[in-house]
């Protein structure tokens, strides 16, 4: 996580505030390519406020955010982003909305990467439905689908298992693990302890605004963790 | 990609959405008929003065009921965070606007030719070269309406308080087109001769060519966090 070349974003000394709400404080993070950073965190840590300043949609009040060697954070298209909403317009199909995109993207022949996309999330038999009639699983592989079409160097995922069963659950881990496997650089943020450790490399818990723990997988003993998770949560710093 | 189709992209997307589920077409077109209705009601449609009144009640029946539209469209991109996502792509945001305004304007524009059409009947005129001067004034004041509705709408899209908020803030804005367009209605409709229709028709095409400008240069600040 330390090799300079390998950097992706470095985040110096971020913080947010909202009026008199500190929601993320004095953050410090590198993220490198490759890299698949779990945030963990209770409710109104910060790290949903913390995935918006990287993606660009929210800018810091202090700090820097930097992507590779750029002094400026404007590298919109290089980063593509799941958060609790979709990003998606129910009343187009699958395709039209991963075509939109991918135009707006400029990706050069949008629908044949749109059709790739629908293929490799499982989707190419609904990409004629309207988004309005798929179930919550689909939509989710949808947005991932919407997420990956410009082939962006960072992956934001914020609470992607939130409102999917178990079975639905089960196909989007499956498709985070295939990410993983193609090296992808991701950044996630979950409850879900269980599914946030199995994938990832680094593990990273918020609290508060700050950074309260940060470890690389292999540190940190998975039957042991919810345990370690509480007594850093409700303990303090470590 | 060239801008001109990236803003043709993003006007069709929001064409292609407003078609297939059209409840912001039907509550507009059926709020402009009922305004044409109780004025029809309300006055003697047989009077001088009915008809001296008659330009204002149709702009009446075309900016009012707009509203529905502009706020429509933003609330739209609210409720999945398409905005959102609008905003992540690399396009410049003067572009989002021009996309957003141009579907604006041709839902306007659709809406009052409808309603054009109803008033013509209400009111006793005829489908005459007339009516195609009315329809010019219609599309240039269309102009100017849906890019200051387009700006503010956005700005208030976050709010919860926008339907009541954006005429409030829309209206005193406008007023120089809707001075216009009133006026130039009257000469067409009203009076023998139409001395100033030249000049209303100048002041609408520079409050559009402002409008639009504006729109397109704030639209980046309008949309920031």
């Amino acid at each position: 996580m330390s090799d300079p070349s390998n950097s992706l974003v470095l985040l110096s000394r971020v913080t947010k505030i909202f009026g008199l709400v500190r929601a993320v404080l004095d953050v410090d993070l590198e993220v490198c390519r490759g890299d698949f950073l779990a945030i963990f965190g209770p409710n109104g840590a910060g790290k949903t406020t913390l995935l918006r300043m990287v993606s660009g949609l929210t800018q810091p009040t202090s700090g820097s955010i930097q992507f590779e060697s750029n002094d400026d954070h404007s590298g919109r298209d290089r980063v593509g982003y799941v958060s609790h909403q979709s990003f998606l317009y129910n009343e187009l199909t699958g395709l039209e909305n991963l075509v939109f995109y991918g135009r707006l993207y400029g990706i050069g022949k949008a629908r044949g990467r749109a059709e790739e996309m629908l293929v490799k999330m499982g989707l190419q038999d609904a990409r004629y439905q309207r988004v309005g009639t798929y179930s919550r699983g689909m939509k989710q592989r949808l947005t991932l689908a919407r997420a990956l079409l410009h082939e962006p160097d960072l992956l934001l995922l914020d609470e992607p298992y939130t409102g999917l069963d178990q079975h639905g659950s089960r196909i989007f881990t499956e498709v985070l693990k295939g990410l993983k496997e193609e090296g992808r650089t991701v950044l996630l943020i979950t409850h879900n302890l269980g599914a946030g450790l199995e994938l990832c490399g680094q593990i990273v818990i918020q609290n508060k605004g700050e950074l309260v723990f940060q470890a690389s997988r292999g540190q940190v003993d998975a039957s042991d963790f919810e345990r370690l998770y509480f007594q850093v949560v409700e303990g303090g710093r470590r | 990609m060239n801008q001109v189709a990236l803003i043709w992209i993003l006007a069709e997307k929001d064409l292609k959405v407003e078609y297939r589920s059209p409840q912001a077409f039907l509550n507009t077109v059926f709020f402009a008929l009922l305004i044409l209705v109780i004025f029809n009601f309300a006055f003697d449609p047989g009077s001088q003065a009915t008809r001296e009144a008659t330009p204002g009640i149709l702009w009446v029946a075309l900016l009012f009921p707009g509203i529905i539209q502009l706020n429509r469209s933003f609330q739209a991109e609210r409720e999945e965070g398409t905005l959102y996502g609008l905003i992540l792509s690399p396009t410049d945001r003067g572009v989002l606007f021009l996309g957003k305004f141009i579907a604006n304007w041709a839902f306007l524009v659709v809406v009052d030719f409808l309603v054009l059409g109803a008033f013509v009947i209400f009111y006793n005129f005829s489908f005459s070269v007339q009516m195609l001067w009315v329809a010019w004034i219609i599309i240039l004041a269309s102009v100017g309406f849906a890019a200051v509705g387009t700006v503010f709408a956005a700005m208030l899209s976050s709010i919860r308080t926008r339907e009541v908020l954006l005429p409030i803030l829309l209206f005193p804005i406008i007023i120089p087109i809707i001075l216009a367009a009133v006026n130039g209605t009257q000469e067409i409709l009203i009076l023998e001769e139409a001395q100033f229709l030249d000049r209303w028709l100048q002041l609408l095409i520079a409050f559009d060519v402002i409008f639009v400008a504006a729109g397109f240069l704030l639209f980046d600040y309008v949309v920031a966090d």
